[in-house]
């Protein structure tokens, strides 16, 4: 194909160009035509029109393991000799691959939501003064939460290389989702009557941003240990939401951090399962992560917040609300127990105490 | 910590947050345009701090713990690093103007291309498939050692993030969806002193990624109406043009802000200028540029094929003059007009050269 392509460039009538490049036209070399690694690839939009993954054809599909190169070449593209390095520091493919990311990145896209428009805002009505601090004090929670998952986020997003760019893609509208929840959550804030709460002391926080050995061992705290955590407290939010406000934003964040989660999950199982020592890994993370999130569990601002939404006010919040609370723990335990075995961890033998205690009520 | 009766003393209810909530009684309300984040900075909540001390990654305007733990090492934590007067703007326009490079290209608008043609095409989506994530690496990286009390500002370098994905991920499906393929890399993108991703610095990074390197792409997609081959192909120019101008606003409006509230690195800012006035027309990353072979590209583009190389390149001189005249047009905007007057800069009398 180069070859053709060559020699249909040659055939350009190079005599009638001007050579001086100060009285005209400059002859063009065309030394880059006809160097490509394939030609004659004409990929047709489906259904759901032209998708990334759609495009994963022939050589432009090949994902290797390892990715030599430092540059920004686009996979399947011609590289240059010379160019020299940036610091991609990820270049295995089990390092930060996950097979559904072209399908993730699609549909977020797709799922772009509005605050400013898309939030019926007119729905919010006063609400009593506790639990009205109770959503504010959930949404400064929240709004840490996701600050933190930005940051680590892009902390790491730099660092991947470009064999990998389906997860660079679908990281981008992670990244994206995370500002949309500060923003909706800040707005949910500031427009009822009340005012953000006090911040998180941060343990968890702490725990996923200084986990700078490898991008992996951020998705393992990130979405596994605290991603599980999130879904259910949004899922128990949006059953105890005030209005409609609430229930949209609720409703919105949790579609976004179920794609968050599923990147992240799948991630681990392809770690898991394409590098020898990654389970192992992961449990020994875990059985430190456990500590430090049964530790923010007993804080009680959390808790105390949710089981005042859960029981309309501080009063109901001393009963059903603290122990339906306590059922979505459970239920969160539950889940990331199940999890965990699907990536082949055993955590259930050494789980931390304060967990247990949580399943067995 | 109030008393429990019901509960086990672990699970006591704890209200002693309640009193220390931050400022209270805020009801911001939407106004034409919906409930932005400009309606939000409200009372304590709309102050921004010149210099930032929160280490912790709390949200602005919220009630600090003394015993959060420092995890924010946030290199840029003063105001004038990163400020634009309009980031709540650009960031919501982001957000209204998103689009979708599977369903919002009219795809079958796509036919068989000749060979020359497709393969100036095919090159060009390679340089920019190349190049479109260094715009989104780069503020990616950058929203990292940002302060959180910068909100604004952060969020709309995560719009940011994500237009480049989009671009990144349009031009990909161009190249792979009328017969043709990727072609080389031109490696403009890469590692040398003085290039957008080796910045330590958020306005030298801003200067060379906003003002020079995405304006000289944003005049240029401006002109896909020129160059582009069917639909499908103006389309995507167009849309990419529409998120790129608000990159470059960015640019342009930190540096105003710069300029006027850190005056003391107004020399230090021309110095960067000089550096890209230096590759504006030279350099790799401008695909119009001399040096390019996007260019050449380009040229057989414009012509409709290579046979009409010489009517193309003519109007590449036109692309270029804009790029030139529309660049004087941001820096002079940003507060920088003196050194197109006072003989610091080439680009007056590069821009003549081109009359």
């Amino acid at each position: 194909m180069a070859d053709k392509l060559s020699s249909k460039a040659a055939s350009v009538d190079r005599e009638s160009k001007i050579v001086d490049p100060t009285k005209g036209v400059p002859e063009p070399k065309y030394d880059w035509r006809g160097l490509t690694n394939e030609w004659g690839v004409r990929v047709i939009p489906g259904p759901h029109g032209l998708r990334l993954g759609d495009i994963n054809v022939g050589s432009y599909g090949e994902v290797p393991d390892y990715w030599q190169d430092q540059t920004r070449r686009p996979r399947g593209s011609v590289g240059r000799p010379g160019i020299p390095p940036l610091p991609y520091s990820l270049r295995s493919k089990h390092e930060l691959w996950a097979e559904c990311s072209a399908d993730l990145y699609e549909e977020a896209i797709q799922r772009r939501w509005i605050p400013a428009t898309e939030v019926p805002w007119d729905s919010l009505k006063t609400l009593p003064d506790d639990i009205e601090k109770a959503v504010c004090q959930m949404c400064t929670e929240l709004s840490q939460s996701a600050n933190t998952e930005l940051e680590i986020i892009t902390y790491w997003q730099d660092r991947m290389s470009y064999g990998y760019f389906e997860v660079k893609q679908y990281l981008a509208t992670a990244t994206f989702d995370c500002a949309r929840q500060l923003e909706a959550l800040r707005k949910r804030a500031l427009s009822n009557g009340g005012g953000l709460g006090i911040e998180s002391r941060g343990r968890v926080n702490r725990i996923i941003l200084e986990s700078s050995g490898g991008w992996t061992e951020a998705v393992v705290y990130l979405y596994l240990l605290r991603g599980t955590y999130i879904t259910r407290l949004l899922t128990g939010l949006l059953s105890a939401a005030h209005n409609e406000a609430e229930a949209f934003i609720y409703s919105h964040m949790l579609e976004d951090h179920a794609r968050h989660l599923t990147y992240g999950y799948d991630h681990l199982e392809y770690a898991s399962t394409h590098h020898d020592d990654a389970s192992l890994i992961m449990g020994t993370l875990l059985a430190v992560g456990e500590a430090h999130m049964a530790a923010e569990l007993k804080e009680g601002v959390v808790s105390s917040a949710m089981a005042i939404i859960f029981g309309g006010g501080i009063k109901g919040a001393r009963t059903h609300g603290m122990e339906r609370y306590l059922v979505l723990v459970r239920d969160f335990i539950n889940d990331y127990l199940a999890i965990c075995r699907t990536l082949g961890i055993d955590r259930e033998k050494s789980l931390h105490p304060v967990f247990k205690r949580y399943l067995e009520g | 910590m109030s008393e429990a009766t019901e509960m086990p003393r672990e699970h006591e209810i704890d209200t002693s947050w309640m009193d220390n909530m931050a400022e209270w009684g805020i009801t911001a309300k939407p106004g034409k345009r919906g409930l932005t984040l400009a309606d939000v900075q409200v009372g304590s909540y709309g102050d921004l701090p010149k210099v930032s001390d929160n280490m912790t990654g709390r949200p602005r305007g919220s009630t600090a713990r003394p015993e959060a733990y420092r995890v924010g090492a946030y290199q840029v934590h003063t105001l004038s690093e990163i400020w634009l007067e309009n980031a709540e703007y650009l960031y919501e326009e982001a957000l209204q103007r998103q689009w979708s490079s599977a369903t919002d290209i009219p795809w079958h608008t796509l036919k068989p291309l000749p060979d020359d043609v497709e393969e100036a095409e095919c090159l060009l989506c390679t340089f920019f498939n190349e190049v479109e994530f260094v715009a989104g690496d780069v503020p990616a990286r950058w929203i990292a050692r940002t302060t959180p009390d910068y909100l604004e500002a952060r969020n709309v370098l995560s719009a940011q993030v994500m237009d480049e994905a989009r671009h990144m991920d349009v031009f990909r499906k161009r190249a792979l969806a009328n017969g043709g393929g990727l072609m080389r890399m031109s490696g403009a993108t890469s590692g040398f002193v003085g290039s957008i991703d080796l910045a330590r610095d958020f306005t030298e990074m801003s200067t060379r990624l906003h003002i020079s390197g995405e304006g000289a792409v944003l005049t240029m997609f401006r002109m896909g109406e020129l160059f582009g081959q069917n639909d499908a192909e103006k389309t995507m120019y167009r849309l990419c043009a529409q998120d790129e101008a608000r990159h470059v606003a960015f640019g342009v409006m930190h540096l105003r802000c710069l300029g006027e509230t850190a005056p003391e690195r107004r020399e230090e800012i021309e110095c960067y200028l000089d550096e890209a006035e230096a590759q504006l027309m030279a350099g790799q990353q401008n695909p119009a540029g001399r040096q390019s072979e996007s260019s050449e590209a380009l040229a057989v583009l414009l012509g409709g094929g290579s046979e009409y190389y010489d009517e193309g390149h003519k109007k590449l001189l036109v692309i270029r003059r804009r790029q030139l005249k529309e660049y004087m047009k941001r820096v002079i905007s940003a507060g920088f007009a003196d050194r197109f007057e006072n003989g610091r800069s080439p680009v007056p009398a590069q821009y003549a050269a081109t009359a």
